[in-house]
């Protein structure tokens, strides 16, 4: 059940409240989404909402990378061992890791400029949208939530802030990659020796060419429930002062002019 | 009788215009006005009730996720190992994004006035029967409101 049932009157609609998440188009640095794309394929898409393809780019990149040996690649450059980073990649698959990255970014940022200019019609144009949803397995509804929160919980698991924040497909994404990285990166293993001071030990657990998935996941997670978290506290002030210019703002109230008592 | 009171744009202000309606303070006896306070100086951070569209954290989260890459990749070779680099290098690139980011701040901002005290972002007024008076100001009280003026 919503609380508005849209019947396409509109041209360009800002936001939509559905049991899945909050979906809105607001306006975006297209450098920052394009870096988030550089970072790992799929997550500029995901920033931007665009769930599916930004999906389909993700799970490209971890395999694709992985045949590729892409991550050893870079781990060997940074180490300044040249022979070994060109010995490590897998030809069978590195050439084709180049075009769809670079479509990633560049899609991503070409996204990001179109979005904005719609964005401004869209936000001129003020047209009413759903902001209440709720159906057998979820509820979802505008209101006010602490970014600070949302940064804190994505930094204990990358997935968290957004499932704080209602974004339930990208919570499933950063759950479950922060599932897998974690897996077979032996990070938590690594860690615990780590605690406990066994750095030595610690270092041959890794698995470098997971755990090189981890800081973009990570840093992701963080801006992305962060910023989400803004922009909805955004979007709850801009709709309910609509809703009060609607609804309270009488033509025949008369302000009395009398003295103020106790 | 009017009540002038101020409020946030918060739930707690729906929750309390709908409990004067239910007591039967008629709809078009309460008029809201929300202000608008977006000629403030922008604010850096971002708060609960406080947001201006300028990310404080986008460029040093950006950074501290390359330099924690780069600082992984090196960790391997190091006594220290990836987790400690990796985590050196994501603060240090954090905040030098965050420094980036105030630095431009400060390049960007032409007129800085200073503004002491919370924003007030809504004006409620409420028109009712001075036997009223006392439960409107109370209903008011209970739901948050930053200030109340009676007016006879």
């Amino acid at each position: 059940m919503d609380n508005y049932t849209n019947d396409n009157t509109a041209r360009r609609y800002t936001a939509n409240v559905s049991v899945l998440g909050t979906t809105q188009i607001h306006l975006r640095n297209p450098y920052i989404i394009a870096w988030w794309s550089m970072a790992f394929p799929g997550l500029g898409h995901l920033l931007l909402s665009k769930y599916i393809r930004g999906f389909l780019l993700f799970i490209w990149e971890f395999v694709v990378n992985l045949n590729a040996h892409i991550n050893l690649a870079i781990i060997y450059s940074w180490q300044g061992d040249i022979d070994a980073a060109i010995n490590v990649l897998d030809t069978r698959w590195l050439l084709v890791y180049t075009p769809v990255y670079f479509f990633s970014i560049w899609d991503a940022y070409r996204t990001t400029v179109d979005m904005n200019k719609i964005y401004i019609l869209a936000e001129r144009e003020e047209h009413r949208f759903n902001s209440f949803s709720i159906s057998t397995l979820e509820i979802n509804y505008l209101d006010k939530r602490n970014p600070l929160m949302a940064i804190v919980w994505s930094l204990f698991a990358p997935g968290l802030g957004q499932l704080y924040i209602h974004r339930v497909f990208t919570a499933f994404v950063g759950v479950g990659a922060t599932i897998g990285v974690f897996y077979f990166s032996n990070f938590l293993e690594a860690v615990t020796l780590f605690i406990q001071g066994d750095i030595q030990q610690a270092t041959p657990v890794l698995d470098p060419e997971w755990l090189l998935f981890l800081p973009s996941i990570y840093g992701f997670s963080v801006y992305d429930a962060y910023i989400n978290t803004v922009e909805n506290n955004k979007l709850f002030e801009k709709e309910q002062r609509r809703f009060l210019k609607g609804n309270y703002q009488n033509s025949n109230f008369r302000i009395l002019k009398g003295k103020k008592v106790n | 009788m009017q009540l002038f009171a101020t409020f946030d744009n918060n739930l707690y202000l729906e929750m309390a215009i709908s409990t004067l309606e239910k007591n039967n303070i008629e709809k078009d006896n309460i008029y809201a006005i929300p202000l608008d306070n977006r000629k403030e100086p922008r604010k850096l951070f971002d708060t609960l009730h406080q947001s201006d569209g300028i990310s404080l954290i986008d460029i040093g989260v950006a950074l501290g996720t390359a330099f924690s890459v780069i600082g992984v990749s090196i960790g391997f070779k190091m006594a220290w190992g990836p987790i400690w680099i990796g985590l050196i290098g994501s603060f240090i690139g954090f905040f030098i994004g965050l420094g980036i980011r105030l630095f431009m701040n400060v390049l960007f901002q032409k007129r800085k006035s200073i503004l002491k005290g919370k924003q007030v972002e809504v004006i409620l007024i409420i028109d009712c029967a001075e036997t009223q008076g006392e439960l409107v100001e109370n209903i008011l009280w209970e739901h948050f409101c930053f200030g109340v003026a009676k007016i006879k």
